[in-house]
Protein backbone atom coordinates (compact mmCIF):
# COMPACT_ATOMS: atom_id res chain seq x y z
CA UNK A 1 0.00 0.00 0.00
CA UNK A 2 1.27 3.15 -1.05
CA UNK A 3 1.95 5.38 2.08
CA UNK A 4 4.11 8.68 0.47
CA UNK A 5 3.35 11.89 1.81
CA UNK A 6 0.97 13.88 -0.51
CA UNK A 7 -0.23 17.26 -0.24
CA UNK A 8 -2.97 16.67 -2.55
CA UNK A 9 -4.55 13.77 -0.38
CA UNK A 10 -4.39 15.34 2.32
CA UNK A 11 -6.39 18.68 0.79
CA UNK A 12 -8.93 16.33 -0.49
CA UNK A 13 -9.43 14.66 2.49
CA UNK A 14 -9.59 17.96 4.87
CA UNK A 15 -12.39 18.56 2.15
CA UNK A 16 -14.36 15.70 3.01
CA UNK A 17 -17.92 16.12 3.90
CA UNK A 18 -20.73 13.36 3.65
CA UNK A 19 -22.44 13.00 0.32
CA UNK A 20 -24.99 11.70 -0.63
CA UNK A 21 -24.73 9.28 -3.36
CA UNK A 22 -27.02 9.67 -6.38
CA UNK A 23 -28.83 6.17 -6.62
CA UNK A 24 -31.03 5.09 -9.95
CA UNK A 25 -34.12 5.09 -8.00
CA UNK A 26 -34.34 8.62 -6.43
CA UNK A 27 -33.73 9.93 -10.26
CA UNK A 28 -36.63 7.50 -11.71
CA UNK A 29 -38.62 9.21 -8.63
CA UNK A 30 -37.73 12.51 -9.83
CA UNK A 31 -38.73 11.63 -13.49
CA UNK A 32 -41.81 10.16 -12.60
CA UNK A 33 -42.79 12.83 -10.71
CA UNK A 34 -42.25 15.56 -13.94
CA UNK A 35 -44.27 13.65 -15.55
CA UNK A 36 -47.08 13.21 -13.40
CA UNK A 37 -46.64 16.90 -12.65
CA UNK A 38 -47.09 17.51 -16.23
CA UNK A 39 -50.36 15.40 -16.29
CA UNK A 40 -51.60 17.36 -13.99
CA UNK A 41 -51.19 20.76 -15.62
CA UNK A 42 -52.50 18.91 -18.98
CA UNK A 43 -55.61 18.64 -17.14
CA UNK A 44 -55.72 22.18 -15.38
CA UNK A 45 -54.80 23.88 -18.63
CA UNK A 46 -57.11 21.50 -21.04
CA UNK A 47 -58.86 18.96 -19.84
CA UNK A 48 -57.71 15.11 -20.21
CA UNK A 49 -60.00 13.31 -22.66
CA UNK A 50 -62.59 11.94 -21.16
CA UNK A 51 -63.56 9.30 -24.13
CA UNK A 52 -60.10 7.57 -23.60
CA UNK A 53 -61.69 5.06 -20.49
CA UNK A 54 -65.25 5.66 -22.33
CA UNK A 55 -63.95 3.38 -25.06
CA UNK A 56 -64.30 5.98 -27.69
CA UNK A 57 -60.15 5.80 -28.71
CA UNK A 58 -58.98 3.85 -31.49
CA UNK A 59 -56.19 1.65 -31.35
CA UNK A 60 -53.72 3.62 -33.29
CA UNK A 61 -54.18 6.13 -30.10
CA UNK A 62 -53.29 3.70 -27.47
CA UNK A 63 -50.24 2.17 -29.57
CA UNK A 64 -48.93 5.71 -30.64
CA UNK A 65 -49.20 6.95 -27.10
CA UNK A 66 -47.89 3.74 -25.77
CA UNK A 67 -45.03 3.78 -27.28
CA UNK A 68 -44.20 7.81 -26.42
CA UNK A 69 -44.53 6.65 -22.79
CA UNK A 70 -42.12 3.34 -22.97
CA UNK A 71 -39.33 5.82 -25.31
CA UNK A 72 -39.99 8.17 -22.93
CA UNK A 73 -39.45 6.18 -19.97
CA UNK A 74 -36.56 4.16 -21.70
CA UNK A 75 -34.48 7.75 -22.79
CA UNK A 76 -34.93 8.86 -19.67
CA UNK A 77 -33.62 5.89 -18.03
CA UNK A 78 -30.56 6.38 -20.08
CA UNK A 79 -30.38 9.37 -19.04
CA UNK A 80 -30.55 9.19 -15.72
CA UNK A 81 -27.81 6.07 -15.80
CA UNK A 82 -25.43 8.33 -18.04
CA UNK A 83 -25.60 11.00 -15.19
CA UNK A 84 -23.34 7.87 -12.92
CA UNK A 85 -20.94 7.05 -15.46
CA UNK A 86 -18.95 3.55 -15.70
CA UNK A 87 -16.98 1.13 -17.88
CA UNK A 88 -20.27 -1.10 -19.14
CA UNK A 89 -22.83 1.70 -19.08
CA UNK A 90 -25.15 1.34 -22.83
CA UNK A 91 -27.88 2.81 -23.47
CA UNK A 92 -29.36 0.14 -25.96
CA UNK A 93 -32.81 -0.45 -24.16
CA UNK A 94 -33.64 3.79 -25.54
CA UNK A 95 -32.06 2.89 -29.13
CA UNK A 96 -34.40 -0.03 -29.04
CA UNK A 97 -36.95 2.01 -28.02
CA UNK A 98 -36.26 4.92 -30.63
CA UNK A 99 -35.83 2.11 -33.27
CA UNK A 100 -39.74 1.04 -32.62
CA UNK A 101 -41.25 4.84 -32.14
CA UNK A 102 -39.55 5.23 -35.57
CA UNK A 103 -42.07 2.50 -37.05
CA UNK A 104 -45.21 4.76 -36.22
CA UNK A 105 -44.26 7.91 -38.78
CA UNK A 106 -42.43 5.11 -41.26
CA UNK A 107 -45.96 3.49 -41.29
CA UNK A 108 -47.93 6.45 -41.57
CA UNK A 109 -45.96 7.91 -44.24
CA UNK A 110 -46.05 4.40 -46.41
CA UNK A 111 -49.72 3.65 -45.95
CA UNK A 112 -50.75 7.56 -46.25
CA UNK A 113 -48.75 7.67 -48.97
CA UNK A 114 -49.95 4.80 -50.92
CA UNK A 115 -53.32 5.78 -50.56
CA UNK A 116 -52.44 9.44 -51.69
CA UNK A 117 -53.92 10.80 -48.75
CA UNK A 118 -50.59 12.35 -47.19
CA UNK A 119 -52.10 15.74 -47.88
CA UNK A 120 -54.02 15.31 -45.17
CA UNK A 121 -51.59 15.34 -42.59
CA UNK A 122 -50.52 19.29 -43.82
CA UNK A 123 -54.24 19.79 -43.52
CA UNK A 124 -54.58 19.29 -40.18
CA UNK A 125 -56.07 22.43 -38.65
CA UNK A 126 -54.59 21.16 -34.84
CA UNK A 127 -51.64 19.65 -36.09
CA UNK A 128 -49.59 22.56 -35.08
CA UNK A 129 -50.95 23.47 -31.73
CA UNK A 130 -50.41 19.72 -30.53
CA UNK A 131 -46.93 20.00 -31.70
CA UNK A 132 -46.70 23.24 -29.82
CA UNK A 133 -48.31 22.04 -26.92
CA UNK A 134 -46.61 18.60 -26.51
CA UNK A 135 -43.18 20.47 -27.20
CA UNK A 136 -44.23 23.28 -24.29
CA UNK A 137 -45.13 20.29 -21.98
CA UNK A 138 -42.07 18.53 -22.31
CA UNK A 139 -40.24 21.77 -20.46
CA UNK A 140 -40.46 20.21 -16.86
CA UNK A 141 -39.18 16.82 -17.90
CA UNK A 142 -36.19 18.32 -19.91
CA UNK A 143 -35.36 20.38 -17.02
CA UNK A 144 -35.51 17.95 -14.17
CA UNK A 145 -33.29 15.58 -16.37
CA UNK A 146 -30.69 18.15 -17.12
CA UNK A 147 -30.29 19.34 -13.67
CA UNK A 148 -29.73 15.79 -12.79
CA UNK A 149 -26.93 15.60 -14.98
CA UNK A 150 -25.43 18.56 -13.81
CA UNK A 151 -25.48 16.89 -10.59
CA UNK A 152 -23.62 13.94 -12.16
CA UNK A 153 -20.85 13.35 -14.29
CA UNK A 154 -22.10 12.14 -18.18
CA UNK A 155 -18.97 10.95 -20.35
CA UNK A 156 -20.78 11.55 -23.62
CA UNK A 157 -22.37 15.07 -22.92
CA UNK A 158 -23.46 15.24 -26.56
CA UNK A 159 -25.31 12.18 -26.39
CA UNK A 160 -26.79 12.91 -23.12
CA UNK A 161 -28.60 15.86 -24.68
CA UNK A 162 -29.88 13.86 -27.40
CA UNK A 163 -31.18 11.25 -24.71
CA UNK A 164 -32.50 14.08 -22.46
CA UNK A 165 -34.48 15.94 -25.86
CA UNK A 166 -35.92 12.42 -26.37
CA UNK A 167 -37.09 11.38 -23.52
CA UNK A 168 -38.43 14.81 -22.51
CA UNK A 169 -40.35 15.30 -25.91
CA UNK A 170 -41.84 11.56 -25.80
CA UNK A 171 -43.26 12.53 -22.21
CA UNK A 172 -44.39 15.68 -23.08
CA UNK A 173 -46.14 14.38 -26.17
CA UNK A 174 -47.37 11.91 -24.45
CA UNK A 175 -48.50 13.76 -21.41
CA UNK A 176 -50.74 16.56 -23.52
CA UNK A 177 -51.86 13.28 -25.99
CA UNK A 178 -54.04 12.31 -23.02
CA UNK A 179 -55.93 15.78 -23.48
CA UNK A 180 -56.21 15.38 -27.15
CA UNK A 181 -58.99 13.31 -28.67
CA UNK A 182 -57.96 13.36 -32.58
CA UNK A 183 -56.58 9.66 -33.12
CA UNK A 184 -56.25 9.23 -36.47
CA UNK A 185 -52.78 7.93 -37.70
CA UNK A 186 -51.80 10.31 -39.99
CA UNK A 187 -51.92 12.93 -36.80
CA UNK A 188 -50.35 10.77 -34.27
CA UNK A 189 -47.73 9.79 -36.24
CA UNK A 190 -46.73 13.58 -37.12
CA UNK A 191 -47.97 16.55 -35.06
CA UNK A 192 -47.37 14.11 -31.72
CA UNK A 193 -44.16 12.62 -32.79
CA UNK A 194 -42.55 15.68 -33.39
CA UNK A 195 -41.86 17.43 -29.99
CA UNK A 196 -39.40 14.25 -30.08
CA UNK A 197 -37.42 15.32 -33.12
CA UNK A 198 -37.67 18.44 -31.94
CA UNK A 199 -36.45 17.53 -28.34
CA UNK A 200 -33.30 15.89 -29.73
CA UNK A 201 -31.73 18.58 -31.88
CA UNK A 202 -32.69 21.13 -28.52
CA UNK A 203 -31.03 18.31 -26.29
CA UNK A 204 -27.72 18.37 -28.37
CA UNK A 205 -27.88 21.92 -28.68
CA UNK A 206 -27.99 23.17 -25.53
CA UNK A 207 -27.29 20.36 -22.72
CA UNK A 208 -23.83 19.68 -23.73
CA UNK A 209 -22.71 23.03 -22.23
CA UNK A 210 -24.96 22.92 -19.24
CA UNK A 211 -23.55 19.48 -17.85
CA UNK A 212 -20.11 19.54 -19.12
CA UNK A 213 -17.19 19.08 -16.30
CA UNK B 1 -0.24 -4.64 -4.76
CA UNK B 2 -3.12 -2.05 -5.18
CA UNK B 3 -6.27 -3.23 -2.93
CA UNK B 4 -9.48 -5.30 -4.69
CA UNK B 5 -12.61 -3.94 -6.15
CA UNK B 6 -14.24 -5.06 -2.73
CA UNK B 7 -12.53 -2.82 -0.59
CA UNK B 8 -11.83 -0.05 -3.05
CA UNK B 9 -16.25 -0.16 -2.78
CA UNK B 10 -16.01 -0.11 1.14
CA UNK B 11 -13.84 2.36 1.41
CA UNK B 12 -15.91 4.75 -1.29
CA UNK B 13 -19.20 4.09 0.61
CA UNK B 14 -17.55 4.97 3.34
CA UNK B 15 -15.90 8.12 2.39
CA UNK B 16 -19.18 8.78 1.20
CA UNK B 17 -20.03 9.27 4.91
CA UNK B 18 -17.17 11.25 5.67
CA UNK B 19 -14.62 8.74 6.60
CA UNK B 20 -11.62 10.58 6.47
CA UNK B 21 -9.71 7.43 7.57
CA UNK B 22 -10.98 5.70 4.79
CA UNK B 23 -10.90 8.71 2.54
CA UNK B 24 -7.30 8.84 2.87
CA UNK B 25 -6.63 5.22 2.37
CA UNK B 26 -8.84 4.95 -1.30
CA UNK B 27 -7.12 8.23 -2.30
CA UNK B 28 -3.89 6.56 -2.29
CA UNK B 29 -5.30 3.24 -3.59
CA UNK B 30 -6.78 5.26 -5.89
CA UNK B 31 -3.59 7.42 -7.53
CA UNK B 32 -1.59 3.95 -7.85
CA UNK B 33 -4.71 2.49 -9.51
CA UNK B 34 -4.81 5.60 -11.98
CA UNK B 35 -0.66 6.10 -12.12
CA UNK B 36 -0.51 2.23 -13.44
CA UNK B 37 -3.53 2.88 -15.27
CA UNK B 38 -2.64 6.03 -17.89
CA UNK B 39 1.33 4.70 -17.45
CA UNK B 40 1.27 3.34 -21.10
CA UNK B 41 -0.90 5.65 -22.95
CA UNK B 42 0.30 9.43 -21.10
CA UNK B 43 4.04 11.16 -21.62
CA UNK B 44 6.13 10.38 -18.17
CA UNK B 45 6.00 14.04 -17.70
CA UNK B 46 2.55 14.90 -17.97
CA UNK B 47 1.63 11.25 -15.91
CA UNK B 48 1.63 13.29 -12.45
CA UNK B 49 -0.89 15.75 -13.59
CA UNK B 50 -3.23 14.23 -15.09
CA UNK B 51 -3.45 11.68 -12.03
CA UNK B 52 -4.07 14.42 -10.10
CA UNK B 53 -6.76 15.96 -11.91
CA UNK B 54 -8.66 13.03 -12.16
CA UNK B 55 -8.23 12.12 -8.36
CA UNK B 56 -9.76 15.74 -8.15
CA UNK B 57 -12.33 15.32 -10.22
CA UNK B 58 -13.02 11.53 -8.34
CA UNK B 59 -13.16 14.02 -5.05
CA UNK B 60 -15.50 16.47 -6.87
CA UNK B 61 -17.85 14.05 -8.38
CA UNK B 62 -17.81 11.42 -5.31
CA UNK B 63 -21.44 11.28 -4.92
CA UNK B 64 -21.80 10.27 -8.60
CA UNK B 65 -20.66 6.86 -7.28
CA UNK B 66 -23.54 4.04 -6.33
CA UNK B 67 -22.83 2.11 -3.91
CA UNK B 68 -24.82 -0.43 -5.02
CA UNK B 69 -23.12 -0.70 -8.38
CA UNK B 70 -18.58 -1.45 -8.76
CA UNK B 71 -16.22 0.82 -8.28
CA UNK B 72 -13.82 0.49 -10.84
CA UNK B 73 -15.89 0.65 -13.44
CA UNK B 74 -16.65 3.87 -12.63
CA UNK B 75 -13.25 5.15 -11.70
CA UNK B 76 -12.19 3.62 -15.19
CA UNK B 77 -15.11 5.92 -16.64
CA UNK B 78 -13.91 8.86 -15.38
CA UNK B 79 -10.15 8.59 -16.22
CA UNK B 80 -10.88 7.87 -19.15
CA UNK B 81 -12.80 10.81 -20.02
CA UNK B 82 -10.09 13.03 -18.66
CA UNK B 83 -7.86 11.19 -20.77
CA UNK B 84 -8.94 12.08 -23.52
CA UNK B 85 -9.58 15.68 -22.48
CA UNK B 86 -6.24 15.33 -21.77
CA UNK B 87 -5.09 13.97 -25.27
CA UNK B 88 -6.76 17.25 -26.86
CA UNK B 89 -5.27 19.64 -24.97
CA UNK B 90 -1.78 18.69 -25.50
CA UNK B 91 0.26 20.13 -28.04
CA UNK B 92 4.17 19.40 -28.71
CA UNK B 93 6.24 18.72 -25.83
CA UNK B 94 10.11 16.83 -25.62
CA UNK B 95 9.08 13.74 -24.10
CA UNK B 96 10.87 10.81 -23.26
CA UNK B 97 10.49 7.22 -25.57
CA UNK B 98 7.31 5.52 -23.58
CA UNK B 99 8.06 2.68 -22.06
CA UNK B 100 5.92 -0.76 -22.41
CA UNK B 101 4.07 -1.09 -18.92
CA UNK B 102 1.27 -3.74 -20.08
CA UNK B 103 -1.04 -4.94 -17.03
CA UNK B 104 -0.12 -8.25 -16.38
CA UNK B 105 -3.39 -10.62 -17.35
CA UNK B 106 -2.37 -13.68 -14.77
CA UNK B 107 -5.89 -13.49 -12.84
CA UNK B 108 -9.60 -12.91 -13.11
CA UNK B 109 -9.60 -9.13 -11.93
CA UNK B 110 -6.67 -8.37 -14.72
CA UNK B 111 -8.81 -9.44 -17.18
CA UNK B 112 -11.74 -7.23 -15.92
CA UNK B 113 -8.87 -4.25 -16.17
CA UNK B 114 -7.89 -5.64 -19.08
CA UNK B 115 -11.50 -4.62 -21.11
CA UNK B 116 -11.35 -1.13 -18.93
CA UNK B 117 -8.26 -0.20 -20.03
CA UNK B 118 -7.27 2.69 -21.99
CA UNK B 119 -5.87 -0.12 -25.15
CA UNK B 120 -9.46 -1.11 -25.30
CA UNK B 121 -11.01 2.15 -26.88
CA UNK B 122 -7.89 2.28 -29.76
CA UNK B 123 -8.90 -1.06 -30.67
CA UNK B 124 -11.87 0.64 -32.16
CA UNK B 125 -9.54 3.23 -33.99
CA UNK B 126 -8.51 2.76 -37.51
CA UNK B 127 -4.81 2.40 -37.73
CA UNK B 128 -4.18 5.66 -39.51
CA UNK B 129 -5.93 7.58 -36.37
CA UNK B 130 -4.50 5.61 -33.85
CA UNK B 131 -1.21 6.27 -35.25
CA UNK B 132 -0.96 9.82 -35.41
CA UNK B 133 -2.58 10.07 -32.01
CA UNK B 134 0.20 8.54 -30.32
CA UNK B 135 2.87 10.00 -32.15
CA UNK B 136 1.45 13.48 -32.10
CA UNK B 137 -0.92 13.37 -28.56
CA UNK B 138 1.17 11.18 -26.75
CA UNK B 139 4.81 10.99 -27.91
CA UNK B 140 4.69 14.53 -28.82
CA UNK B 141 5.80 15.12 -32.25
CA UNK B 142 4.48 17.82 -34.29
CA UNK B 143 2.12 17.59 -37.30
CA UNK B 144 4.75 17.70 -39.27
CA UNK B 145 7.05 15.36 -38.14
CA UNK B 146 4.27 13.01 -37.59
CA UNK B 147 3.45 13.59 -41.07
CA UNK B 148 6.87 12.74 -42.57
CA UNK B 149 7.00 9.81 -39.95
CA UNK B 150 3.74 8.17 -41.16
CA UNK B 151 3.23 9.53 -45.37
CA UNK B 152 0.02 11.15 -44.37
CA UNK B 153 -0.36 14.64 -45.60
CA UNK B 154 -0.57 17.40 -42.73
CA UNK B 155 -4.25 18.04 -43.18
CA UNK B 156 -4.40 14.22 -42.94
CA UNK B 157 -2.43 14.12 -40.18
CA UNK B 158 -5.03 17.07 -38.69
CA UNK B 159 -8.25 15.76 -39.68
CA UNK B 160 -7.17 12.18 -38.57
CA UNK B 161 -6.18 13.47 -34.77
CA UNK B 162 -9.76 15.64 -35.35
CA UNK B 163 -11.78 12.24 -35.97
CA UNK B 164 -9.92 10.01 -33.65
CA UNK B 165 -10.38 11.73 -30.80
CA UNK B 166 -13.68 12.38 -31.30
CA UNK B 167 -14.14 8.79 -31.68
CA UNK B 168 -12.67 8.30 -28.90
CA UNK B 169 -14.65 10.50 -26.86
CA UNK B 170 -18.18 8.01 -27.63
CA UNK B 171 -16.23 5.05 -26.09
CA UNK B 172 -15.61 6.09 -23.03
CA UNK B 173 -17.81 3.54 -21.45
CA UNK B 174 -17.53 0.77 -23.89
CA UNK B 175 -16.29 -2.44 -22.21
CA UNK B 176 -15.44 -4.19 -25.20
Amino acid sequence: MNRLPNALIDELVDDLEPVRPMKLAHGIGLIALAALVTIGLVELLDGLWRGILAGEASAYYFIANGMLGLLGAAAALAVLRMASPRVGNTQEGARWALAMFALLPAVAAITLGLQGRLQQIGADPYGLSCFLAGSVFSLLTFGALTAWLRRGAPVSPSRAGIYTGIAAGAIGSFSYGLACPIDTLGHLATWHTLPVVLGAFAGRAVVPGLVRW
Amino acid sequence: MIADEASLAHLMAAAQKGDAASYRVLLAEVQLWLERYFRRRVAPAQLDDLVQEVMVVVHAKRATWDPTRAFLPWLAAIARYRWIDHLRKVYRKAEDELGDHDFAEDSEEEAVMARMSLERLFVHLPAKQCEVIELVKIDGLSIAEASARTGQSESLVKVNIHRGLKKLSALVEKAD
